[in-house]
Order: structure tokens, then C-alpha cells, then sequence
């Protein structure tokens, strides 16, 4: 009965603790994944293990992970030599670039868990089948100087500039190293800053350098950013370095936890050790730069603000060109300094070139840009053919480290230019005589336009035209038939003036010898004979009885031409009457 | 009624352009463009068709012989004969041509009439005679270019037969001028300046005149 008291009472006594171990396991739950370190491209699985009775998991929605359920298993798990039940949800984690992520607990009161994601290039020392060498063995150091571990001790930040004065413009390297102490440092979220005024800063490199080392006991990751800077104006600044990160701390008082620690049962003092992730910033201690101005003594007309340490050479292509056609010059600025500041005001003294705006490529050689190659291409086009040369280009820049203006210049260079259609020159180079000073300039605007090539004369619808006039023409020439009357009746006019005048004076002489002209040639042409043919029986058969009155007067005119015939005007009335009648007749 | 219809006709067929309108300044403007680009065969062709059209621009004639001889392209000097017969603008020599028709009809017409008037119709059939002559020697002259072609492509085959595979005889260079004698599907025979003959590709040639309706 006692023994019975005793166990019931032992019960009773243990019902709160079951309780709150009841409770606790409810809320016990850790999550591990597994790689911590993947490619892009590659996955990982996160699995949470839980102890207590969750039906499921609600998943998280972070920028640039994909998370997928796999599936819920029941298990046991091991914790400390003790077998629990345990309940797994497996989850399969892809990225879309990479990066460090911080995933947060997806079971109560779980803690977040980083995953950092590299780029398939790069070598991942935590890949079971990695061709890549081993990882470096751990290497004992110690902090930088001047360095304090922050975070309770979990992690630094040092900032790393040379310690000589710089020049305004000058880009100077910048490091920014981050030292996390390995299972404190749950994360870096997002990339460390540079805080300072009258800078002007680079990228950071994108991906850091990693390495572990042991400082101070500890086991560390250190990360390593670069980057460049440039002074705006002179003077002293302050310049310190940030880098945000989520740290493992505990929010219990020394006085609770060395309560907790006295606790036998390792889920009670995990309960009880009030560590839980953090975020904070941690912040590198300052750096003092000073800032000196660019020296005016010296300065070249030409200087565009570049400083550093340069170096040029140049180059053309193709080196035989055609007048007119272009040429590319290009100009290489190799080695350290602000290449921003490096422009292509050099090009400007390019005489009998017709240029266009240059362009530039920048292609750096370290991470930040401080250090690489600036390329200008310089489009050229000569007008005349010959041998042509590009004149040397001078580039002027400040060295820091001679503390004085330099100059670097290229020889000049070159070029065969061929003669083209429009340079008055054949295409060999010999010049072409006669009127071949190159292309004569265009017309103005046509006016007149023809319908096509072919000549006038030798279109039909034109031929017609011709070939119409001359039918018309022909026509005409038919229609129109010469009439002798009409060709003579102006003479018979003229005639019978004469005859009329020589009747006035009495000149019986001249008035027959006129009649009788006159009235043969009319016969000859009335009857188309020879006035030689006309004899007195013709003149008898063709005129009957008023042809012995013609034949009268030509016996007449014989008489008067031959002896001294004397006339009256009664006689000249008469023979006039007979000759009028004899050219009328004609006409009709 | 039947000759006015006809002459209604061809002058409205002379006015009214059936293709789009040549002009030898814009032509010649089209050779220069084509003579800075590089494009010799084309330039020589323009400035072929501009100087059909205006055979007396000096501006013409100096870019054609500057192409020429640019593009190592020789031609055999014309003599003095031809270069006045072709001195003549064709479309003015037509209009002559006309005039001297007319001038010859009508002075017969008129000497029919009135034969005593000797020196008016003679004078007027003498002008008309000189103009149709001069017509006809411009015609004659310029016959030869309405069968020829300029190369428009470098190297260019001229080949034995009429056919893509056929072997070739020779090479003809851009901007040479050849006369067609013959056509066969898509092949023209061509006879160049030394005297040989061959087939060459119609894509290759560029008529000086081109044909009505044709490739312009």
C-alpha cells in the first residue's frame, strides 16, 4: 500500500514535467540541408525533422529558390543515444542564380539555415564526385591589424586600401574582407558597403574570394570582395566597410545561462539556451585617406583627367583601302587607372581624314576594372588617293607613381588608298587624262521626260505623222494641175500695154512687130508647138477665116519692119480689137 | 477622214506616255550614283541611255569617258562624221525630219501651181531636201545602238552555246559594250569589240535601248 502510495504519488509528482516534455518535443524541430554549397543548376534537399506531431510544412517563398515538396516519412532519429520518433518532410530546394541565401526555420522554432549557390564554373570543394582538387588545408592566422571581432566573436570586417595618398581620380583597389566564424554565422545577407562621402566606387566583385583559416581558436570562412574607388575632391576622409549578416547569438543573461547549462537532459537545455539567429550589421573599424590634387604645373592642353599607368599602341585595317571607303583605326589603352576617364579626344587632330564618332570597348583584367584594356575604333575615310599616313596619337594621363604627367604616343601609320570611281584616278593609280577630273556633279531636276528611249523616228505612231503630211501633200500636188492661161495672162496684159502705148505714139513699126511676137507665142503655147513651125496653112487650118486676117497682120509687120509703113489710129483700133480677141481667146 | 484619224492618233500615242517617263538629266544623275557606289556596268549604261536622249551634254560625255576609263573599259574612237551626225538630238532631228517633209511636199505643191515662181518653192524643196538628210544620217548613225548592251557584271562568261552549262569562249569585263545579234530563250549572242561571239546570260546585259514593254 505504501509502495503503491509512493508510485501514484511519483506520477502525480511527474505529470507536469511529462507535460512540458510533451510540450517540448511538440515544439522541437531541426532542419538540415544538404548540400550547403550547390552549383547553379544543381538542387539540394532540405529536410526537416520534427518531434512533435506537425502534419506539414508550409513553404517559404524566397527570390531566386524554387522549392518543391518530395514527399513525409515517419522515422526514428537519434538524439543524443536516445531513439525518438520522428516525423521528416523532405524538400527539394533549386536556385535560379547564384548567391548566399538564408532559408528561415519552416517548423516552430527552428532556426534558418544558409545556402550558397555558386556558378557552374566554379569549383564546389563540397561535391562527392569533384574532379577539382581538394580544398586547401585550414591555415592558422591571425586578425589583421587593427581588427576587432564583433557579433559576440563571430565575425570581422576589414577593410583593406593602401595606406599612401592618393590623387583626385585616382581609382585605387579597395578589399573588403569578411571574416564568419563557421556554425555562428547562419548567412551574409547581401553584399558588404563601402561608407564614405566624396567617393565615387566600382562594383564589387561579384563573386567572393573563400578561404577558412583558424583565428584565434576558431574556425573561420573568409570572404573576400574587390573593388575600386576614386577621390572626387582632396582632402582627408573617413572610409569603413559594412556587411550585413545573420549570427547565432544568445538572448539569455549570463545568470540564465549557466542555469540552463546545469540542466542534465540535453533537450532541456537546448530549450533553455535562448540562442536563436540574429541579424546585425557589423562595421569596420575607419580609414583615414588622404586625398591629394592633381599638380596644375605641367598639365598637357590634352589631359582628359586619366589616372594611372598606361600604355598605347594602334593599329589599321584594312592598310589598302579604296578612296572613300572606311578604314577602322583602333587605338589600345592598356594597364591601371580610371579608364572611365580615358576618352577619345585624341582622335581629334586626325587632318584630312573624314572621321565618325569613335567607339570603345573596355575589357578589364581584374575583377573591379581598375586593371585592363580600353580598344577606341576610329572609323576613317580618306578623300584623296596616295599613300596617306594617319598621324600619331598622343594620350597624356597622370602617373601616381612618378608623381608627374606623362604622355604616350603612337607612331604614325601608313595607308595605301587606291583610287575609286569618283576620284578622278583609275583604279590603279594612274591618273586618267582628258576630262576626268573625277565625276562631273548631278543635273538639276529633269523637266523634260520622254515615254521611252527609242528615237522619234523610229516609233510607228511618229512615222505616221511624216507619211500622213506627205499623202496630203501628194494629194495636193495632183489636185492642183498647172493651167497655161493663167500662167499667161499676165504676159497677154503686158503685151497689149505695149501695143497700146505704141499705137498712142504711132509707132506702126514697133506695134506690129510686138502683135506678132505676142500672137506666135500664144499660138505655140495654145497649140504645144515650135514658133518656128507655125507657117500660114497652119495658121489657116487651125483658125479658118480669122486667120487670114492674123496672116494680114503679120504681112503688115513685114512691111512696116522692112519699109516705111505709115498707119492710122483708126487701123491701130482695129488691129488691136484682133489681138485682144486672138489672147482672150487663149484664156477661155 | 481616214489620214486625220491616223495622225490623231499617233500624236496622242507620242504624248501620252505608256512607261514610266526617261529624262537624260535624271538618268544621268542615276549613272553618277551608281559610278560612286562602285558600279561601273550600270553607270556605263545610264550614261549610255542619257546620251541617246542628249548626245550633246558635255557633262555626259566626260563622266562616261571617266567611267570607262576607270573601269580599263576602251572604246574605239568615232570619227568626225559621226560624232556631228550624232551631235544632233534625236527628237530634234525627228521634228527636222518633219519640217523637211513638208518643206519638200509643199514647195512641189507650189511650183505645181505657179511654175514661174521658181526661187520660193526651189529654196523650200532645196531646205527640206538638206533637213530630211540630215534626219536620215541621224537615224543611220544611231541604228547601231539600238541593238547595244553594256556588260553590267565582271566577268562575265560568253559562252558557245545558248545554255548555262555550256563551255565558256571568253570573258567579257564590266561596263564593256557589246552589240546583240541574236536572242535565244534567256541568251543574247553578242559580238564585243575584238570581234568575238558568244552567249551571255540576258541577267548579265543591259540594252541601251530597251526594248517597249522590256526590263528598264
Amino acid at each position: 500500500m505504501r509502495w503503491s502510495k509512493i508510485f501514484i504519488a511519483s506520477l502525480c509528482l511527474l505529470a507536469p514535467v511529462e507535460y512540458a516534455m510533451a510540450q517540448t518535443l511538440d515544439e522541437l524541430a531541426f532542419e538540415t540541408i544538404e548540400p550547403s554549397r550547390i552549383k547553379l543548376g544543381e538542387s539540394a534537399i532540405l529536410r526537416v525533422t520534427s518531434f512533435g506531431r506537425i502534419k506539414d510544412v508550409a513553404l517559404p517563398t524566397i527570390p531566386g529558390l524554387i522549392f518543391e515538396t518530395m514527399g513525409r516519412s515517419q522515422g526514428f532519429d537519434f538524439i543524443n543515444g536516445s531513439t525518438l520518433p520522428a516525423t521528416f518532410f523532405l524538400i527539394r530546394i533549386t536556385p535560379q542564380f547564384a548567391g548566399m541565401f538564408s532559408i528561415p526555420g519552416l517548423a516552430p522554432n527552428s532556426r534558418s539555415i544558409g545556402l550558397e549557390v555558386v556558378k557552374g564554373d566554379e569549383p564546389n570543394p563540397y561535391t562527392w564526385r569533384s574532379q577539382q582538387p581538394a580544398p586547401a588545408p585550414v591555415v592558422t592566422a591571425s586578425l589583421p591589424k587593427g581588427v576587432q571581432l564583433q557579433a559576440g566573436g563571430a565575425a570581422f570586417v576589414h577593410l583593406a586600401i593602401p595606406a599612401r595618398p592618393v590623387y583626385v581620380g585616382e581609382s585605387v583597389p579597395v578589399q573588403i574582407e569578411v571574416g564568419l566564424r563557421a556554425g555562428i554565422v547562419t548567412s551574409v545577407n547581401g553584399l558588404p558597403t563601402l561608407k564614405g562621402s566624396d567617393f565615387t566606387f566600382n562594383n564589387l566583385s561579384k563573386q567572393p574570394e573563400r578561404r577558412e583559416e583558424t583565428i584565434e581558436g576558431g574556425a573561420f570562412v573568409l570572404l573576400t570582395w574587390h573593388s575600386a574607388l576614386a577621390a572626387v575632391k582632396p582632402g582627408e576622409f573617413a572610409l569603413s566597410a559594412q556587411a550585413p549578416l545573420t549570427v547565432k547569438m544568445s538572448t539569455l543573461s549570463a545568470a540564465d545561462r549557466a542555469v540552463a547549462s546545469r540542466l542534465a537532459f540535453p533537450l532541456l537545455q537546448s530549450m533553455y539556451s535562448g540562442i536563436a539567429p540574429r541579424e546585425m550589421t557589423i562595421e569596420s573599424s575607419p580609414f583615414q585617406l588622404k586625398v591629394l590634387p592633381l599638380p596644375t604645373e605641367g598639365q598637357p592642353d590634352n589631359f582628359s583627367g586619366a589616372v594611372g599607368e598606361f600604355r598605347v599602341s594602334s593599329d589599321v585595317s584594312p592598310a589598302n583601302v579604296a578612296a572613300g571607303e572606311p578604314l577602322t583605326l583602333r587605338l589600345h589603352i592598356s594597364g591601371a587607372g580610371n579608364f572611365d576617364r580615358v576618352d577619345s579626344t585624341m582622335f581629334d587632330h586626325l587632318d584630312h581624314w573624314k572621321t565618325y564618332p569613335a567607339k570603345s570597348t573596355f575589357t578589364p583584367s581584374d575583377a573591379v576594372g581598375n586593371e585592363g584594356e580600353k580598344v577606341f575604333e576610329q572609323p576613317l575615310i580618306a578623300a584623296q588617293p596616295g599613300e596617306r599616313s594617319i598621324p600619331g596619337l598622343e594620350f597624356s594621363y597622370f602617373n601616381p607613381n612618378t608623381r608627374q604627367y606623362e604622355r604616350a604616343q603612337t607612331p604614325a601609320i601608313k595607308v595605301i588608298v587606291a583610287a575609286s570611281l569618283a576620284s578622278g584616278v583609275s583604279l590603279d593609280g594612274a591618273v586618267v587624262t582628258g576630262a576626268t577630273r573625277g565625276l562631273r556633279p548631278d543635273h538639276r531636276i529633269p523637266q523634260n521626260q520622254v515615254s521611252e528611249l527609242r528615237p522619234l523616228y523610229f516609233r510607228v505612231p511618229f512615222l505616221i505623222i511624216p507619211t500622213t503630211l506627205a499623202l496630203l501633200l501628194a494629194g495636193s500636188w495632183f489636185a492642183v494641175r498647172p493651167r497655161a492661161a493663167r500662167a499667161t495672162s499676165k504676159a497677154a496684159e503686158r503685151v497689149l500695154a505695149k501695143l497700146d502705148a505704141a499705137a498712142r505714139t504711132g509707132d506702126s513699126s514697133s506695134f506690129f512687130e510686138v502683135a506678132r511676137q505676142a500672137l506666135l507665142h500664144n499660138f505655140a503655147i495654145r497649140w504645144q508647138m515650135p514658133v518656128d513651125q507655125i507657117t500660114v496653112a497652119e495658121l489657116k487650118a487651125r483658125l479658118g477665116t480669122s486667120g487670114e486676117a492674123v496672116e494680114r497682120l503679120f504681112a503688115i509687120a513685114d512691111e512696116a519692119k522692112y519699109s516705111d509703113y505709115h498707119s492710122g489710129r483708126t487701123d491701130f483700133q482695129h488691129w488691136l480689137s484682133l489681138i485682144r480677141g486672138q489672147l482672150a481667146g487663149d484664156r477661155e | 477622214m481616214l489620214i486625220a484619224a491616223l495622225a490623231l492618233w499617233a500624236g496622242q500615242a507620242i504624248a501620252q506616255p505608256s512607261q514610266p517617263p526617261y529624262s537624260a538629266d535624271g538618268l544621268y544623275n542615276l549613272a553618277n550614283t551608281y559610278a560612286r557606289a562602285g558600279k561601273p556596268g550600270l553607270a556605263v549604261l545610264n550614261y549610255e541611255r542619257a546620251a541617246v536622249l542628249a548626245p550633246d551634254d558635255p557633262d555626259i560625255k566626260a563622266n562616261l569617258a571617266y567611267v570607262r576609263a576607270s573601269a580599263h573599259v576602251l572604246v574605239k574612237p568615232r570619227n568626225r562624221f559621226v560624232r556631228l551626225g550624232e551631235a544632233t538630238n534625236p527628237t530634234t532631228a525627228a521634228w527636222l525630219g518633219l519640217l523637211g517633209v513638208a518643206l519638200v511636199g509643199i514647195g512641189l505643191v507650189v511650183r505645181r501651181i505657179a511654175p514661174r515662181l521658181l526661187w520660193i518653192p526651189g529654196g523650200g524643196f532645196l531646205l527640206g531636201v538638206v533637213l530630211i538628210a540630215l534626219t536620215a544620217s541621224n537615224a543611220m548613225l544611231l541604228w547601231p545602238r539600238m541593238h547595244e548592251a553594256i556588260v553590267l557584271i565582271d566577268q562575265t562568261p560568253a559562252r558557245v552555246s545558248p545554255v548555262p552549262m555550256a563551255d565558256t569562249a571568253f570573258l567579257l569585263r564590266e561596263a564593256e559594250s557589246v552589240t546583240m545579234t541574236a536572242e535565244h530563250e534567256d541568251f543574247m549572242l553578242i559580238r564585243n569589240g575584238s570581234g568575238l561571239s558568244g552567249w551571255v546570260s540576258r541577267a548579265n546585259l543591259g540594252a541601251v535601248v530597251p526594248p517597249v514593254g522590256g526590263e528598264r
